[in-house]
């Protein structure tokens, strides 16, 4: 057991180790692949909140993912808006909708908070469609700009426009660090702890003195704003936008990689990404040489899904607060109290 | 022009509660949202097509084949992906549906292509799209005339089977406790697939009745109609019978006229937005009651 864990840490460090230096090793193709997969996992990353810190299943991610984006878009193709200042507007915005979408479904849970989400995803491609004078519907918006670094406003003569992939993974490879700190220290945090105790029993939870409505209401508004900060940086870096983008499936990959990975894991949402992303990729390449669209991909996934719920619950790298003993010992109260209640 | 919109509501209103009907019937015996009720809706229109096109069945035995099919396709799907999770954590039972739904939406892909495609205009026959008969300003053609007696039908016999047959009333005790069920000497896995099959039959025919009134259909029909069915139960109270018959009318009509009325880029929207505005002014829908949390 514990050479076995060494081992896996020993290659967890390898990877880390050469990261920095994949855009120097291979193509740009893997190098795209690799943004592609740092972007899912800050959405996955970002996701993860609501599932698994507070046990709340949001299928209508991606619908804070499209407004990060066409927020970026918008601005920075209409009001040449640098892209450091479009991000905090951005994720305000998204955090704003969070909340807004999660005011009304406090006092809901399971079912029908999942599937008043996916409404709202729906929702949101049908607006991103139909308002085609704000985001040139069905059309799609090209030509967004590049990220730049622009010192002039500083006096000082100095601008680097990103233009290759490179740039791009580098700040990609921050955004993620940064977000998976964020998301570690907020788990081991009180505010962690207040999710973790939602997401066990609620009820249990509010008789403890946890303020649900502003606990839940903060997740909704950290998990969304995370959800617009990809989705301002895959407007820059793809420099093109369509609604279509943001569909049920988007959400439905997304959910694929924390349930994958362990819903409640910070590191299993990474890992959950890479692995799908990859997979992707993969089938990109096979099922065109049996005839098949790419699309059917999602069957893959489908299936993928179905297995873990069967045979791996937890996904593959359970959140350790499921297995450690004091969850046991709540588990076992819990279960106790509910043969009680029923009885 | 009004009563004629009213009147086309209805019948796409008559369609979402048979689907609706088979959401409900299952959300009301295991608590589950089965979101690949949608896909079974699908294929049971593709199938029926294909039965027509490939082996030259007449529509109707086709249908009540692709209808039988489907009922076994329900079954299966209870107990290949949901059976085993009956004891898991419901967030476990939700992903694997809409994996579920997933899977099948792509097989169909597979086999029947990604593209629409047209309901066999031979196989229909002559007297459905001409006027049966005008009541007023409303005129009514025959295919609509075909589907308000067959879905009346079907609702009538729905609603006799759960009320009168030993089955029926073993599904009743069932969503009312299902350990004090199981207790009373009720076979609780066998209704729960009787639940299944007689609401993918159900879907099926609903499935095949749209693609023949809107002459189309594809791969991807079921999500849409699997989400404003399923706003249609919860309209009504999720787990009522009746409920979602009512629900599912309501909202039909409400659609055609919103599309006819309001805006018809938003009409899809406008079931999410029913849905939504249900689940958050009256959770226990129309005709639910109102229970309280389940510990």
């Amino acid at each position: 057991m514990s050479g076995k864990s060494t081992a896996l840490k020993l290659l967890g460090l390898g990877v880390l180790l050469a990261f920095p230096f994949i855009p120097f090793l291979s193509s740009e193709y893997v190098v795209h692949v690799a943004v592609l997969i740092m972007v899912y996992a800050v959405l996955a990353m970002g996701l993860n909140v609501l599932p698994g810190f507070c046990n709340l299943l949001d299928l209508g991610y991606v619908g804070f993912y499209g407004i990060g984006a066409y927020t970026a878009g918008i601005l920075s193709l209409n009001y040449d808006m640098s892209f450091w200042i479009v991000v905090p507007l951005a994720a305000a915005l998204g955090a704003l909708c969070g909340v807004l979408r999660g005011a009304p479904t406090l006092r809901l849970s399971g079912d029908y908070f999942a599937i008043v989400t996916f409404g709202f995803t729906e929702l949101v491609v049908l607006f991103l469609t139909n308002e085609i004078w704000l985001t040139r519907g069905p059309l799609g918006m090209p030509g967004i700009p590049p990220i730049d670094i622009n010192l002039t406003w500083l006096g000082i003569d100095w601008r680097y426009d990103f233009l290759s992939e490179t740039p791009y993974y580098y700040l990609g490879l921050l955004m993620v660090a940064f977000v998976y700190v964020v998301m570690c220290r907020i788990e081991d945090s009180r505010l962690g702890r207040a999710w973790l105790a939602i997401k066990e029993d609620p009820l249990a939870a509010a008789s403890c003195g946890i303020n649900l409505m502003v606990y839940k209401s903060v997740a909704f508004a950290f998990s969304a704003a995370v959800g617009a900060l990809a989705g301002c940086f895959m407007a820059r870096w793809s420099m093109f936008l369509a609604p279509d983008v943001f569909k049920f499936w988007e959400s439905f990959l997304v959910l694929c990689m924390i349930v994958l990975g362990g819903l409640g894991n910070i590191k299993g949402a990474i890992v959950g990404s890479i692995v799908l992303i990859a997979l992707g990729e993969v089938l990109r390449v096979v099922l065109p040489h049996f005839g098949l669209p790419t699309e059917t991909r999602f069957l893959a996934y489908g299936l993928l899904m179905i297995l873990i719920m069967r045979f791996k619950p937890g996904g593959f790298f359970p959140a350790i607060a499921a297995t450690s003993k004091k969850s046991r010992l709540i588990m076992d109260l819990k279960a106790r109290l509910q043969t009680e209640r029923a009885g | 022009m009004f009563e004629q919109q009213l009147f086309n509501g209805l019948t796409l209103g008559l369609i979402y509660a048979l689907i609706a009907v088979g959401y409900t019937m299952v959300y009301g015996v295991i608590e589950l949202i089965n979101f690949a009720h949608g896909e079974v809706y699908m294929f049971g229109a593709f199938l029926c097509v294909t039965f027509i096109n490939s082996l030259g069945v007449p529509l109707f035995p086709a249908m009540v084949l692709a209808m039988a099919l489907c009922a076994l396709m329900g079954v299966s799907i209870d107990h290949i992906a949901y059976k085993p999770l009956r004891k898991a954590p419901r967030l476990a039972a939700l992903i694997t549906a809409i994996g579920v739904s997933i899977f099948l939406q792509n097989i169909a892909m597979i086999i029947w292509g990604s593209r629409p495609a047209p309901f066999p205009r031979a196989a229909v026959p002559q007297y459905f799209s001409e006027q049966a008969f005008t009541l007023g300003s409303v005129s009514v053609s025959g295919l609509q005339l075909f589907i308000y007696v067959l879905t009346t039908a079907m609702m009538i016999g729905l609603t006799l089977i759960i009320n009168k047959t030993k089955v029926g009333t073993a599904m009743r005790a069932l969503a009312q406790n299902a350990t004090a069920a199981a207790l009373m000497g009720i076979n609780v896995n066998r209704v729960i697939a009787f639940t299944f099959a007689l609401g993918s039959s159900l879907g099926a025919a609903a499935g095949i009745l749209v693609a023949m009134y809107y002459n189309t259909m594809s791969a991807t029909m079921g999500y849409n109609a699997g989400v404003k069915a399923f706003a249609a139960a919860v309209l009504g109270g999720i787990g009522s019978v009746p409920g979602a018959m009512l629900g599912g009318v309501v909202l039909g009509v409400a659609e055609t006229l919103g599309a006819g009325y309001v805006s018809s880029q938003y009409r899809d929207g406008l079931g999410y937005a029913v849905m939504i505005a249900v689940i958050l002014l009256r959770p226990s829908g129309l005709l639910g009651k109102s229970v309280g949390q389940k510990a």
